[in-house]
């Protein structure tokens, strides 16, 4: 890696140009990395996929609902089989500030195949302010292919946890041993 | 090649306790889907080698048995350790991945069943012993999570996958960890924890990894007990509001070195230049602090 001579050796300082904002303000970050389609032939290369109409007793819904904490009605839709023997099944899950869909496959076994995140949306507070702004920080080199929110990609800070996600695969796979599992 | 025929990937996975998310640029799409594939699988790996939650992973064992026995752990677990050693002699002890020790003790790692109090694992990074035939032993009881470097180490893995498989531009980012290859440059933005939906643009990357560790969230609302940041030496937290970005060559290396800016400061500069490194430091007042002022500047929330 070359070092752009500016980054390069001296001191640490402290550096203040008063009036210009720095700041890039993006209360609408989201990313979309795959469709339907795409997520069903990452996770199942291949395969044929037919749409699955899960009928639930109300016994078992309620086990879902109240044990399991999953709001069925949500993945009601969203569950295939493949030819296989497998499932593909799409959830959303709702954080403080995030609204996360992805999807699971679950292997014949019952094992978990694959977890793809398809769709990941933050928000916070009010509307996207000064668009001028990212104007001036982006490099100049993706200036032209930037779009507000959907195209800030590439964002470090304290990691976020991808724990709700993790839950609820675990609720998921709570369905399948209960509803879908032969 | 016509660069209007390229294919962009771009892919997202839970793995390491976070979100990674893999992109790259390639003419032929099944060529980019198999490098991606292959880029996660290495994530994965490491995520089961090193991950300190899970009982099967090596870390674990080492964990439970190396202060006994010498138990042999996998090139990339023995890699890592050896980085990790080094990093602890460069930096006089700041960087010690048995701080895992004082961790499990705040409740910030959760605690495995023989562990019962702090005080029984005093080992440091220097009583880990690395033999030649890639077995470990601990010369006295100690605790070790790699956290981020682990993280780290996973993000560099899956970018020299991305290069074997042919791809022409590749970018990992693991929670904010993240490497870039190629011609492309990326631009970066580090979010603002005292208000998450500002974010402060960093220059853009380019053949470079970058990583973040920030401790505004503690210093707002947690419970200064579950900061996760702790000097190597003294053993106390670091509690002061940073947000610490570190760009290096590799993301193992960017990652170690956040905690000893965190520790340092600006006393970090002599170690930053030693790993060709550069820093930024932003306090909650959004003063920045940083290797060379053409970039950055103080800023304001609009």
């Amino acid at each position: 890696m070359v070092i752009p001579k500016q980054w390069r050796g001296g001191s640490l300082r402290f550096v203040s140009v008063p009036g210009i904002v720095l700041l890039v303000s993006a209360p609408g970050f989201a990313a979309t990395y795959l469709t339907v389609e795409q997520a069903q032939q990452v996770i199942f290369p291949g395969q044929n996929f037919t749409a699955v109409a899960l009928i639930l007793s109300e016994e078992n819904q309620k086990a879902l609902e109240t044990q399991y904490g999953l709001p069925v009605h949500s993945v009601k839709q969203k569950i295939w089989r493949t030819e296989q023997g497998g499932f593909f099944i799409i959830d959303k899950v709702i954080g403080k500030h995030e609204l996360i869909t992805y999807a699971v496959g679950i292997n014949p076994d019952g094992s978990i195949r694959q977890v793809e995140v398809m769709d990941y949306r933050e928000a916070y507070g009010d509307a996207i302010r000064q668009k001028r702004w990212r104007r001036q920080f982006i490099g100049k080199t993706a200036a032209s292919s930037l779009e507000l929110d959907a195209d800030i990609k590439n964002i470090s800070g304290a990691t976020l946890s991808c724990r709700h996600v993790t839950e609820g695969v675990k609720r998921i796979m709570s369905l399948y041993e209960l509803v879908l599992k032969k | 090649m016509n660069l209007c025929l390229k294919n962009k990937i771009r892919r997202c996975r839970p793995l390491l306790g976070t979100y990674v998310e893999v992109a790259v640029e390639h003419d032929d799409s099944g060529q980019a889907q198999a490098a991606v594939n292959a880029a996660f699988a290495a994530v994965e790996r490491v995520h089961k080698l090193m991950s300190f939650y899970d009982p099967e992973s090596e870390i674990s064992r080492l964990n439970c048995l190396a202060a006994q026995q010498d138990v042999v752990v996998s090139v990339e677990t023995y890699h890592v350790l050896q980085r990790a050693k080094e990093l602890y002699e460069r930096t006089q002890g700041i960087f010690d991945i048995t701080v895992a020790a004082e961790l499990l003790e705040r409740g910030v790692l959760p605690k495995p069943a023989f562990f019962k109090k702090q005080k029984d694992y005093y080992g440091r990074t220097k009583d880990i012993v690395l033999l030649p035939d890639r077995s470990v032993r601990f010369l006295q009881p100690l605790q070790i999570d790699l956290g981020g470097i682990a993280k780290g180490f996973a993000v560099d893995q899956a970018i020299e996958v991305l290069k074997q498989n042919g791809m022409d531009n590749g970018c990992v980012n693991a929670g904010g960890d993240m490497r870039c290859f190629g011609d492309e440059e990326q631009p970066v933005l580090v979010r603002h924890l005292l208000a998450p939906d500002q974010f402060l643009p960093l220059p853009a990357l380019k053949d470079a990894a970058l990583a973040t560790s920030a401790n505004f969230y503690e210093y707002e609302e947690k419970d200064p007990l579950l900061c996760a940041q702790i000097h190597g030496q003294t053993r106390k937290p670091l509690l002061a509001p940073l947000s610490v970005s570190v760009r290096a060559q590799s993301c193992l290396v960017a990652d170690a070195l956040t905690k000893i800016v965190f520790a340092l400061k600006k006393g970090s500069a002599a170690v930053l230049s030693e790993f060709g490194a550069a820093a930024f430091i932003v306090y909650p007042d959004d003063k920045i602090l940083c290797y060379d002022g053409k970039l950055l500047r103080k800023g304001k929330l609009g």
